[in-house]
């Protein structure tokens, strides 16, 4: 068994999914009804038998600190086992923010060779997707490759955000990697990099100290492209699911595969583990759903009150959907209130939310409105499709009665 | 509260609970989808800043050494506080079993005498309520009192299972019963009781006595001044199969006055059973669900009215569960129906049954002081045949297989057996 050491790239902030990383970073999203999306990546490294983890952060580390722990809840606490995060640090040159995620590995360079492992394994933190990391890791071996890529076959649409790459060979598990791109502007493979790359410990740390005297420190733009040609570099082919999470759609799209009795992300299989001490998730009672209301295909956790209707909607812990009110096609963060005779579709609330009596919020079609952190909605307003709410917007803030596409409440 | 020390009784049968304590004690019997019964007394503990507790545990404690741990889900592990478990030890005998509630303190009173402690609070793990022991150990100090003991009014029809006393307008006791038939009062001992440490110690040491109840409070009322604490609030005693169907229907009861959340029950999230390690539930397309309690990792596809489901039920297309409790990874199969039954957990229950619907006033034959009012109990593991038809007060013993079934029906207040 080789020496693995696994590096988490989980620090972003991410524009595109807007007031839900004004305050946390990416990875502590919530995700799923319960889990955070860091707990994929945990998840997948605890069942794949990898448990030394380095996690690299930099915005608002706090949530992530608070959420990792000690690493206890992937079983990660041991002699030999551990999950750390690793904050940007000053420097004896005046170092400072991480400058790229080549330059995240680099400034902790020291951390690599503490634990001189064979191969470091470094994964994103922002993916919804169960692999076994172990499959990956023997088809390095097996071609004695000093580098592997995961890929998957190029989704449909938006190619230009990905790292493109042809791979030869006959093998179905992937090939070596003949030509990449990172992020061009046209559809030029077919194949997309998930941003899981296998090194053999010896060229990373080659590589990331070559790299240091450049001006781009990233792993795709510079360190992929500068060992191609002169190094062995194998892609491999992951075709189980994977999602993306990167904008608000992607991250409705890939949180509504989780619905339905035949569900795209089977968390059952997945064996997903998060970190059940929040005080958002402990200490609650079971989920009451009462007399007259009417729950479809929609995912629950513990100590909702549902009182109206909701479908084709996951509710977090601690959601309350009063009497006549009804929730679709929608999402709700911890604690959210959905008040008497109010209206949610198509809408992605934070955390502590609260929706007004008889207040409209979100159309049946359309992009998607988007409520952040302890926001309150008035009464019988009304907010349509692609609405964006700031957190913590109190009532009186909301001056109009109706808001239109594209408005934006502060 | 630091100078008080708290025993929690945990060690009874609790036989009336039937097949629900086959293989636990009573204290670890489930309850509310995800918690325990004792939960609540050591949520209880947690919550009013009591910080040394001693369980003292004797029938069948692995369910419920497993479930307490370390204590850390209620916060008593750590430097200043703890939990210790104190299972019946080797005395001057071989083995000395606990003969009684008295008896089991008895043996430990080399706990109790361990620290500065003034008062000893003496609990049982039995109970449904939510309470702040902190304003009855204020009352017993105020009193100046040797022993106090939490009362409640019960129905009358209820109180020959209590010890029931009256109080004179200081709240002293002036009259005790134990379990009488014919009480005269419904003002019901809740099992709690404080005791100033160095009367109990003295006490103990004094007689062989072995109960509580029946015994050492009698004895405690002619000699000494023993106060009874009112208390207002919710308190149920789970001890039989009605009460315990009952207690946990209040759960769906708005007004009941059971809300675990809101007065801070825990359970422990990380025991084996890992209640809460478990992703969410699904309620799927084809399901009907209505005022039910459900728990992570259920799925449900057919309908559920008035029950209460523990983490990791299913309830399969075109089932129906009505007035029923079925605790964790059971299974109800297509087509099945269930009505007013409590189901163990880890229990199949295949297509097409049909359970509970019967003749209420046909008791179980077997245990008719038990199963009388119209529930059906399947016990842990069992796997109920294709196309049963399981009628009311019956009782289906813990892993009894397909075969073990006379027929494929079973009138009303019979038994299976393994």
């Amino acid at each position: 068994m080789k020496n693995v050491l696994a590096m988490i790239l989980a620090g972003g902030r991410v524009d595109e999914l807007d007031v839900l990383t004004f305050l946390r970073p990416k990875s502590v999203l919530p995700f799923g009804g319960l889990y955070r999306i860091i707990d994929f990546p945990m998840s997948n490294l605890m069942n794949s038998g990898i448990e030394r983890v380095g996690i690299l952060s930099q915005y608002r580390p706090f949530y992530l600190i608070n959420h990792v722990a000690n690493g206890q809840p992937w079983d990660m606490v041991g002699r030999n086992r551990f999950a750390v995060i690793l904050p940007p640090f000053k420097g004896r040159e005046a170092s400072d923010w991480y400058k790229g995620t080549a330059d995240a590995v680099y400034q902790n360079i020291d951390f690599i060779r503490m634990y001189n492992p064979d191969l470091v394994l470094i994964l994103s933190g922002d993916h919804i997707y169960k692999m076994d990391y172990q499959d990956v890791i023997s088809f390095h071996l097996e071609k004695k490759a000093d580098l592997t890529i995961a890929f998957t076959p190029m989704p449909q649409e938006g190619s230009h955000r990905f790292g493109q790459g042809l791979m030869e060979g006959q093998d179905a598990r992937g090939g070596r990697l003949v030509q990449y791109a990172e992020k061009p502007k046209k559809r030029l493979f077919d194949w997309a990099s998930l941003t899981i790359y296998v090194f053999n410990a010896t060229v990373l740390l080659e590589a990331l100290g070559e790299n240091a005297g450049e001006d781009s420190h990233e792993f795709g733009k510079d360190i992929i492209p500068s060992l191609l040609g002169n190094s062995r570099i194998y892609g491999y082919k992951h075709c189980g699911y994977w999602g993306y999470t990167r904008t608000l759609e992607e991250y409705w799209k890939t949180s509504m595969d989780l619905l339905g009795e035949q569900a795209r992300i089977d968390l059952r299989s997945w064996q997903i583990r998060t970190n059940l001490a929040h005080k958002e998730i402990r200490d609650r009672q079971p989920t009451i759903i009462g007399p007259s209301s009417v729950v479809k295909d929609s995912l629950l956790y513990t100590g909702c009150h549902i009182m109206g209707r909701v479908s084709r909607s996951l509710l977090f812990p601690g959601v309350t959907v009063e009497e006549g009110a009804a929730v679709e096609d929608s999402i709700l963060f911890f604690d959210t209130k959905v008040a008497r005779g109010a209206r949610v579709r198509r809408t992605i609330t934070d955390i502590d939310v609260v929706i007004g009596q008889s207040a409209t919020v979100g159309d049946s079609e359309g992009e998607l409105s988007v409520i952040g952190t302890g926001s309150s909605l008035p009464e019988e307003v009304v907010v349509h499709s692609g609405v964006t709410i700031y957190p913590n917007v109190p009532t009186d803030r909301f001056t109009r009665t109706e808001y239109k596409t594209g408005d934006v409440i502060k | 509260m630091r100078k008080v020390v708290a025993l929690l009784l945990a060690g009874g049968v609790g036989s009336r609970l039937n097949v629900l304590v086959q293989y636990r004690a009573k204290p670890a019997v489930p309850f509310g989808g995800i918690y325990r019964i004792i939960d609540f007394t050591l949520s209880n503990i947690a919550n009013c800043g009591l910080t040394r507790v001693a369980v003292l545990t004797q029938y069948k404690p692995l369910s419920l050494m497993d479930h307490i741990g370390d204590g850390s889900a209620w916060d008593l592990a750590g430097r200043t506080r703890g939990i210790t478990i104190l299972p019946p030890k080797t005395g001057e005998k071989d083995w000395d079993w606990y003969k009684g509630t008295a008896d089991a303190v008895r043996q430990n009173l080399g706990f109790v005498s361990s620290g500065p402690y003034t008062e000893v609070l003496i609990l049982s793990g039995d109970h449904i309520y939510c309470m702040d022991y902190g304003p009855l150990v204020q009352f017993h100090r105020a009193n100046r009192a040797l022993v106090t003991i939490g009362m409640i009014p019960v129905p009358w029809e209820e109180t020959r299972h209590f010890g029931t006393g009256t109080m004179d307008g200081e709240k002293r006791i002036v009259d005790w019963e134990e379990k009488s038939k014919k009480a005269r009062s419904n003002l019901a001992s809740m099992g709690i009781y404080v005791f100033d440490r160095d009367y109990l110690v003295a006490t103990l040491g004094e007689t062989k006595e072995e109960d509580f109840g029946s015994q050492i409070i009698p004895r405690a009322l002619k000699g000494v001044k023993v106060y009874g604490f009112p208390f207002e609030g919710y308190w149920r005693d789970a001890g039989t199969i009605d009460a315990y169907w009952d207690a946990s229907m209040d759960l769906l009861r708005p007004g009941s006055g059971l809300t675990p959340e809101a007065c801070g029950i825990r359970t422990n999230l990380s025991a084996h059973q890992l209640p809460y390690d478990r992703p969410p539930a699904s309620i799927t397309g084809s399901a009907h669900v209505a005022n039910s309690a459900i728990s992570p990792g259920c799925v449900v596809s057919g309908g559920a009215e008035n029950s209460i489901l523990s983490p990791g039920v299913v309830i399969e297309r075109g089932a129906f569960v009505r007035d029923s409790i079925i605790m964790h990874d059971s299974l109800v199969g297509r087509g099945s129906r269930i009505e007013r039954c409590i189901i163990d957990k880890e229990v199949t229950i295949r297509e097409d049954s049909l359970i509970g619907q019967g003749d209420p006033k046909t008791p179980n034959s077997r245990f008719p002081d038990h199963v009388y009012s119209g529930l059906t109990l399947i016990g842990k593991r069992a796997v109920i045949p294709p196309h049963a038809k399981i009628g009311t007060n019956c009782i289906v013993y813990p892993d009894v297989s397909e075969s073990d079934f006379p027929s494929n029906d079973l009138n009303d207040g019979q038994t299976v057996e393994k």
